[in-house]
């Protein structure tokens, strides 16, 4: 797959499908840090920068490789967050999605509530793939998603990270994860990590420490009850 | 191909060789045709002509979306109809008058298959029953069509599940109310036909289609939760399910389905006494033969959810039901199925899931009130602690990695962390029911796995010692102190040890946690304080030659001596002539020890923190402690000092090695001093304030000497804060220095940093602050007022560049500053001569914050600023004016502004707490403003544009202000809520046509 200014690669890559409402903010947050290193690393090496695709409308999309011990690995993010307001395709842009990230923002409870939502659409149209849920912007003090109510990934056989866009907190474990499930190789491992930018932020390790227990308490907690039907 | 599947396809495009200008015009055309009114014979047309999947896909999403926007008011019945028949058709895999051309959508990939099922599931929402009734029964007479047709069947189920009936999706009542209806419907209608079907095709393709027949079980999974259970609990369709699971051989999706569907008979909510004869007819010891120590299968894994669902519904039956029957029976199932649980969690690999280990809690939780427990319990106790053991030991593979924590380790670690928490939950409730079991447990463990020689016996070690700590956890205060049962030989014992796999990273640390967890039982058997001292000190704690394991067991250390305190007096001698503490001290400020990377906050320096409590207590007599304080002082200022005339002929940049040798320095003494109480070092023994005092000179050197390196400003600065604590008021002398020092050349964030510092001063020593204050306001403010005017108000909400949240962080800290001065009286501050230039620009400030900060505690501070300043400054209506032009400003700017059109804006919203304490001293400031300003303040506020309602009359505008000026003078409560309801009411009246500010 090419894509407008980008050169097709001659290693593996994959449409790596990034879902998830509340603006493209945090979505962005993502790709940004790469695609920062990336431009980064081009101008280092040839003098050159590297152009983002942006059409006018619809979905960006920003290459993102990863060195692992079995070599190099693409990843085309399809940002598709936020474009419903601007009538793109929407779910047509997930055809021939390989693997998939739903991003939520723990500061904001409705992009939680939303996130079953997004996964259906996604398994529609793309069936079995991996993917990997992602509770995003977990540097701010306040979050209105606890840790311990977070459960959907519990139903739907997910992987589920905290991470922290701004401070690069577990920047790398969403795409590690997929990238395992791709090429199913448990022990499949980066190389090297990439030349993030030094974090924006310093991620509390307590307070995440604390989250984190409490996502292991609630973890032991039985899933709330949504049966409608009590009785028969 | 027409411009429409052009446009399509051009807008589908992946292949990089459109431009997006192209792309954007074909997007916006689609666009426009989807608005037309023909837009469904345009999409249905081509649904049967157009190969491309791309223009399927776009047709359907199309159809969708205009079904969902047109259908109750735009479309006609002709059009409906026509609609109806060629969705169906689609699905039945009909073509348009069967003529060979015509391409069939059922042809096309899954997706495409999937979008159409949610198209026909929109029809179905709105036409089922009343229109369309017939639509499942229809559906089952095509199904002889073929598996073509059998699988579109299935998806429309699945899909009508996800869209409608399933409950994980958020909607709203209408959507619950139509899913109701359906049920209702369906229930009445189809259910037992679907039923029926589903059995025919499951018997008729087991052996020749296994993939459908996993599609038709995965979607009548869905249905089970809802429908009649005899339907699928009975001698028929029982014995098919457990068939298709026992047939070896037979792909593994079709046996995992099948498990899936008896999962959900199980989990089938129902009374307790039907459930427990439905669990029991299952005879669900059948698939125990199905576990064996094979791989992670699918298979396996969905046998275990089955068998976890299964005994965590007997638990349940058993929970629920009284009769004595009732508790026979469930007990006997449980005790039937939880060995197999156990197996599959210790040997088939399966990684246990969320639910097994809540299963576990449920069943402990269940002991908590027997007593004693019996037998077979016990024995399952037991079993349980195996199980939690398994799973939280490490893999020997992954030694080494950890030992030296390379990123493998280090992934391994974070994941095995992860794992343990539910296990090690358990076990503290494991604990709690069978405490002797778990004790006893734990110490065989331990024993068995020092004796070992086993090549796991590292993992072993670390896994026992693991559970010994999570139990302490749960441990009561009580039973630490008296090492009840095995406690306390098992704590007397560990102490005394040294394993042989001690130089191991996770052993130590886990050893050094463990004995910390348990040192109130050495509080109060303090014959084993020598044996815990020594583990700290030697090579299992301090010493470690792991810098990591040292300086975490420096830190527990010093925790360690907070809590035994006077208890180590008699081994202070001991602890600091212990075999080389010297060394550690000394090493902490070496270069080498300085340039490794630094874990979180454990720096090493706690072991000075540790040191620091034990020499400043009181009971150490005055010349003993002189002399431990000048050993340590002494030395690490001339360290300083020589590194300062270093300094001093190179550039003010310094060496970076020097620099972090200084650093490290500053933070040694700033941790040795937080032992020493003001009490002491001031009144007590004045000796001791003296050596801190010599010693802040020597560090405000260092900012005279390095005054452009901010990593050592910032940890000058954090021992100032120390000394004012620890100094009191004797630290002032120094004070004026220190801040000349720190104000040169200064940033933002290092502003934050000397506001904090001055508001520590202001309220530990109130008006006492007053003649520093005053030296530094002036070039404080000049800073302040240069940076955020400069800069405007970062206001932007998106914007969080680093920056503009350093700009926000000084202004937050700014408005705290000047709320400190403003309440500890000492307002005279803003007035003197030097800093009378910044009063106006600060005013503004306060003033434009107190009305639009969007934190609504910045504001309040801001307004309560004012309430002071007014109390201050303007002494009676007729006094003298103390500050020319302030009343002025108050009763114009601050009351209209603040007090009126602040809050007057729709976003402000009564209904937060926030605000209202913040409405609180809006109308506080009223009524001082009345108080001080009487009639001036009145006349002014009530002419302000806006007060009154737009076309009012003069005669109820005269109404209201009297009503204004008799609640003002009232009770303050009563004309808070009294403003309160004027300003909602003045809001309503002006709906928002008013915009003032």
């Amino acid at each position: 797959m090419a894509l407008p200014n980008q050169q097709t690669v001659d290693y593996p890559s994959f449409k790596l499908v990034l879902v998830g409402d509340g603006g493209t903010v945090y979505a962005v947050d993502l790709c940004g840090y790469d695609l920062r290193k990336t431009t980064f690393v081009k101008r280092h090496l040839s003098g050159e920068f590297e152009k983002k695709y942006e059409p006018t409308i619809g979905v960006e999309v920003h290459p993102l490789d990863f060195f692992t011990n079995c070599g190099k690995i693409r990843f085309y993010c399809w940002d598709t967050a936020g474009q419903e307001k601007f009538g793109g395709l929407r779910d047509g842009y997930y055809i021939h999605g390989q693997c998939a990230i739903i991003m939520f923002d723990v500061t904001a409870r409705l992009t939680y509530k939303n996130v079953p939502t997004w996964h259906r659409d996604l398994c529609r149209v793309c069936e079995n793939i991996p993917i990997v849920l992602c509770g995003n912007k977990v540097d701010v003090k306040n979050r209105q998603v606890k840790a311990k109510q977070v459960t959907f990934h519990r139903k739907k056989n997910l992987q589920y990270y905290e991470i922290s866009a701004k401070s690069n907190y577990n920047f790398e474990k969403p795409f590690l994860y997929l990238a395992r499930k791709l090429a199913g190789d448990p022990n499949l491992h980066f190389v090297e990590s990439p030349a993030l930018l030094p974090p924006e932020v310093q991620i509390d390790l307590a307070e995440q420490q604390r989250h984190e227990q409490e996502l292991a308490v609630a973890a032991a907690q039985p899933l709330p009850d949504d049966d409608d039907d009590a009785f028969e | 191909m027409d411009d429409l599947e052009k446009a399509i396809l051009i807008s589908f495009d992946e292949s990089g060789n459109i431009g997006s200008a192209l792309k954007s015009q074909a997007l916006e055309y689609c666009q426009q045709i989807k608005g037309s009114s023909t837009i469904f014979s345009v999409c249905i047309e081509r649904l049967f002509t157009s190969r491309s999947v791309e223009v399927q896909f776009w047709c359907l999403q199309c159809l969708h979306d205009a079904i969902i926007s047109r259908y109750s008011s735009l479309l006609s019945d002709e059009e409906k109809h026509f609609i109806r028949k060629s969705v169906f058709a689609m699905a039945c895999y009909e073509g348009v008058n069967d003529s060979n051309a015509v391409v069939r959508v059922l042809d096309s990939p899954a997706f495409i298959k999937n979008k159409l099922a949610q198209v026909l599931v929109t029809l179905i929402y709105f036409e089922y029953p009343s229109i369309w009734s017939s639509v499942f029964v229809d559906f089952l007479s095509h199904l002889n069509r073929g598996t073509v047709v059998i699988d579109m069947f299935c998806r429309l189920l699945i899909a009508l599940d996800d869209e409608l009936i399933s409950l994980d999706y958020p909607c709203n009542a209408r959507d619950t109310n139509v899913a109701g209806r359906i049920k209702d419907n369906m229930r009445e209608q189809c259910v037992p036909q679907i039923v029926r079907v589903w059995y025919d095709i499951v018997i008729a393709y087991k052996s020749s289609d296994s993939e459908l027949c996993a599609n038709v079980l995965d979607s009548m999974r869905r249905y089970i939760s809802w429908i009649d259970i005899s339907l699928i609990a009975n001698d028929v369709f029982i014995p098919l399910l457990f068939e298709l699971i026992l047939v070896e051989g037979s792909p593994e999706q079709l046996r995992s389905a099948a498990v899936g569907c008896v999962l959900a008979v199980v989990m089938k909510r129902m009374d307790p006494q039907a459930k427990l004869n439905l669990l029991k007819s299952l005879q669900i010891n059948r698939v125990f033969g199905l576990i064996s120590e094979e791989a992670d299968t699918e298979l396996i894994t969905s046998i275990a959810s089955l068998l976890t669902g299964y005994a965590t519904e007997v638990l349940d039956c058993s929970k629920r039901l009284s009769s004595e029957e009732g508790k026979r029976v469930s007990s006997e199932l449980l005790e039937e199925v939880l060995p197999s649980v156990f197996f599959v969690m210790q040997s088939c690999g399966v990684d246990a899931t969320f639910s097994t280990v809540q299963l576990l809690s449920s069943y402990v939780a269940t002991m908590k009130n027997l007593s004693p427990l019996t037998e077979k319990q016990l024995a399952h106790v037991s079993q349980i602690l195996e199980v939690i053991r398994t799973q939280i030991c490490y893999d020997p593979s992954y030694r080494d990695h950890l030992d030296v924590l390379d990123k493998f380790g280090a992934e391994e670690e974070d994941r095995m962390l992860e794992d343990r928490k539910n296990f090690l939950v358990l076990l503290r409730s494991v604990g709690r029911v069978a405490p002797n079991v778990t004790q006893l447990f734990i110490r065989n463990s331990l024993v068995s796995a020092v004796s070992s020689s086993s090549e796991r016996n590292v993992e072993e070690v670390e896994a026992a010692l693991s559970l010994l700590y999570a139990l302490g956890e749960s441990l009561s205060d009580e039973a630490m102190r008296k090492g009840s049962g095995l406690l306390g030989e098992l704590v007397s014992t560990l102490l005394s040890t040294r394993f042989s796999c001690h130089s191991n990273r996770l052993v130590a640390l886990t050893y050094l946690e463990t004995i910390t967890r348990y040192m109130k039982y050495v509080q109060e058997n303090t014959q084993y304080i020598p044996t815990a001292l020594t583990a700290f000190l030697d090579e299992r704690g301090i010493h470690h030659p792991n810098v990591n394991v040292s300086r975490r067991a420096s830190y527990l250390f010093m925790r360690v001596v907070k809590l035994l305190k006077s208890k180590l007096v008699p081994y202070m001698e001991t602890i600091l002539q212990y075999q080389s503490l010297q060394d550690v001290v000394a090493r902490f400020t070496s270069m080498d020890f300085a340039a490794k990377k630094t874990i979180g906050a454990e720096d090493g320096s706690h072991i000075f923190e540790a040191i620091g409590i034990l020499i400043g207590m009181e009971d150490v007599p005055l010349e003993k402690q002189a002399c431990y304080l000048s050993s340590l002082l002494t030395p690490l200022c001339q360290q300083v000092e020589a590194l300062l005339m270093n300094g001093k002929i190179q550039s003010p940049e310094g060496s970076p090695a020097n620099i972090m040798i200084i650093q490290q320095i500053i933070m040694a003494i700033n941790a040795l001093s937080k032992g020493f109480s003001e009490r002491l070092v001031t009144a007590n023994r004045p000796a001791i304030g003296l050596m801190f005092k010599q010693t802040l000179d020597v560090l405000i050197q260092v900012l005279v000497v390095f005054p452009k390196v901010e990593s050592l400003r910032s940890k000058v600065t954090s021992f100032i804060h120390r000394m004012v604590e620890t100094l009191g008021v004797s630290v002032f002398p120094y004070l004026p220095k220190a801040f000349e020092q720190l104000l040169t050349e200064i940033e933002p964030k290092e502003l934050v940093g000397v506001l904090l510092l001055l508001n520590q001063l202001i309220c530990k020593f109130n008006t006492s602050a007053h003649d520093i204050l005053d030296e530094v306001f002036p070039p404080i403010a000049s800073k302040v007022v240069s940076i955020l005017q400069q800069d405007g108000m970062p206001s932007v909400p998106e914007s969080n560049t680093e920056e503009v949240r350093e700009l926000q962080e000084l202004q937050r800290t700014l408005y705290t500053f000047l709320n400190a001065i403003a309440t500890h009286d000492l307002s005279s501050v803003f007035l003197s001569p030097k800093s009378r230039a910044y009063l106006d620009p600060i005013m503004q400030l306060l003033l434009y914050s107190s009305c639009n900060h969007k934190e609504i505690s910045v504001r309040k501070a801001c307004v309560q600023v004012f309430i002071r300043l007014i109390n201050d400054w303007c002494t009676g209506p007729h006094g003298e004016e103390k500050v020319p032009g302030f009343r002025t400003f108050i009763i114009e700017a601050f009351a209209a502004n603040c007090c009126l059109y602040s809050v007057l804006d729709k976003s402000f919203e009564f209904r937060d707490a926030n605000s209202q304490a913040l409405f609180g001293e809006i109308v506080t400031a009223q009524k001082v403003m009345y108080e001080e300003f009487g009639e001036n303040f009145l006349a002014t506020f009530l002419s302000t544009r806006g007060f009154i309602p737009a076309h009012c009359s003069q005669d109820v505008a005269e109404q209201y202000r009297q009503q204004y000026r008799q609640k003002l003078q009232g009770n303050p409560k009563a004309f808070k809520s009294f403003y309160q309801s004027y300003i909602e009411n003045l809001r309503e009246q002006q709906n928002g046509s008013l915009v003032f500010r």
